[in-house]
């Protein structure tokens, strides 16, 4: 075998020998080759290891309200009117804004009654508007995210 | 076969959710929220980001339902808009905000993890700095071959995944990858002592 620095999948076989995504083939020619070059000797040791040292970043386990956080949230959106619906999708940041906290979603609602209360009243008032208008406003990257947020929720667009 | 079965199986799922039945959905969300929230955690290294953006992740998917079509893995589309909200929390910079709890709830599982298996003070102690520097190691890489070493590593997935997932081809993939192992090597190189 060519030393595995020279070859063109260098890259890969390096990584995959590490994870041991490799197959028994490989691993032999690798092997066979690296009891002769002190170079690759020497990196293949240290993916391997790296490998396994990289195995100490567990992950705590996910918190047990998850799943009910989640539906309280599918439950509020889908109780929410469909224009609202609709903007959200459009509009919504491509990331959440905070830490969820219950204050969002009272303030979420009060949103909504406020609004609800200005179209039934024709004479709301120019601050409610002035407030509605600043919700509605979006700025160019928002608008910018929220494309690429409908480009990537089409599972097709990801082939 | 068990690839292609569990792709079948998701798709499967999928379709029913877009036909509205809410207990497929709950089928997906048990299946996938505990990768889903890992990735996360291992990209912004904050459990309450991670699980609020998880959060988003699964919204989003619910939200998109009725537009379903099963022409792309399942996993690989749900990567894609995890490693997207992941890299605009980066991006925007939050990590500042998130980072003074850094992750001390990792920190502490760890250690009760280690309490569990009754080891002396002193392996208590190298096994906590192993740890944080593991996890600096991945946090100081630059956020894309961030997540396609978390993809690649504790996420087992495939070249061609990471591709669709990054929006790049799979020899870019490969290529950030080599450079973050590289890095990632250089950096830890003195624990496998
Ligand atoms: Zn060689």
């Amino acid at each position: 075998m060519e030393c595995v620095t020279k070859i063109k999948d260098s890259a890969e076989v390096l990584m995959d020998y590490g994870s041991g995504a490799l197959s028994a083939a490989r691993v032999a020619e690798v092997d066979r080759h690296i009891e002769d070059c002190e170079a690759c000797r020497q990196l293949f040791a240290a993916q391997r290891a790296l490998w396994l040292e990289m195995d100490q970043l567990a992950a705590p386990e996910v918190s047990g309200n998850f799943d009910a956080r989640l539906y309280a949230r599918i439950a509020e959106e889908d109780a929410a009117p469909a224009w609202r619906r609709w903007t959200r999708r459009l509009f919504a940041p491509a990331v959440p804004v905070a830490i969820w906290k219950p204050a969002v979603s009272l303030a979420a609602t009060c949103a909504v009654l406020t609004v609800g209360l200005m179209v039934r009243t024709p004479g709301a008032s120019e601050k409610v508007q002035q407030q509605v208008r600043a919700d509605h406003a979006v700025d160019i990257e928002q608008v910018a995210d929220a494309l690429d947020d409908l480009e990537m929720l089409s599972p097709g667009s990801a082939m | 076969m068990e690839a292609v079965a569990a792709l079948e199986r998701d798709a499967e799922l999928m379709l029913r959710v877009r036909a509205g039945d809410t207990t497929s959905f709950a089928l997906l969300l048990e299946r996938h929220r505990t990768p889903v929230v890992h990735f996360l955690f291992r990209m912004v290294q904050n459990q309450a980001v991670a699980e609020e953006l998880a959060q988003e992740v699964f919204l989003r998917v619910y939200r998109s339902r009725e537009r379903y079509e099963p022409t792309a893995k399942f996993t690989t589309w749900l990567f894609r808009i995890a490693t997207h909200l992941a890299l605009n929390w980066i991006r925007d910079g939050k990590k500042e905000k998130g980072q003074e709890s850094l992750n001390e709830d990792l920190i502490e599982g760890v250690e009760r993890q280690v309490a569990d298996q009754q080891p002396t003070v002193e392996q208590e102690m190298l096994y906590e700095v192993k740890l944080r520097e593991v996890r600096d190691a991945i946090g100081m890489l630059p956020a894309k071959q961030r997540a396609a070493v978390v993809m690649h590593k504790y996420e087992e997935l495939e070249y061609s995944q990471i591709a669709r997932a990054l929006s790049c081809s799979e020899s870019a993939v490969k290529s950030l990858l080599f450079r973050a192992y590289e890095t990632l090597r250089a950096r830890l190189s003195h624990m496998a002592s």
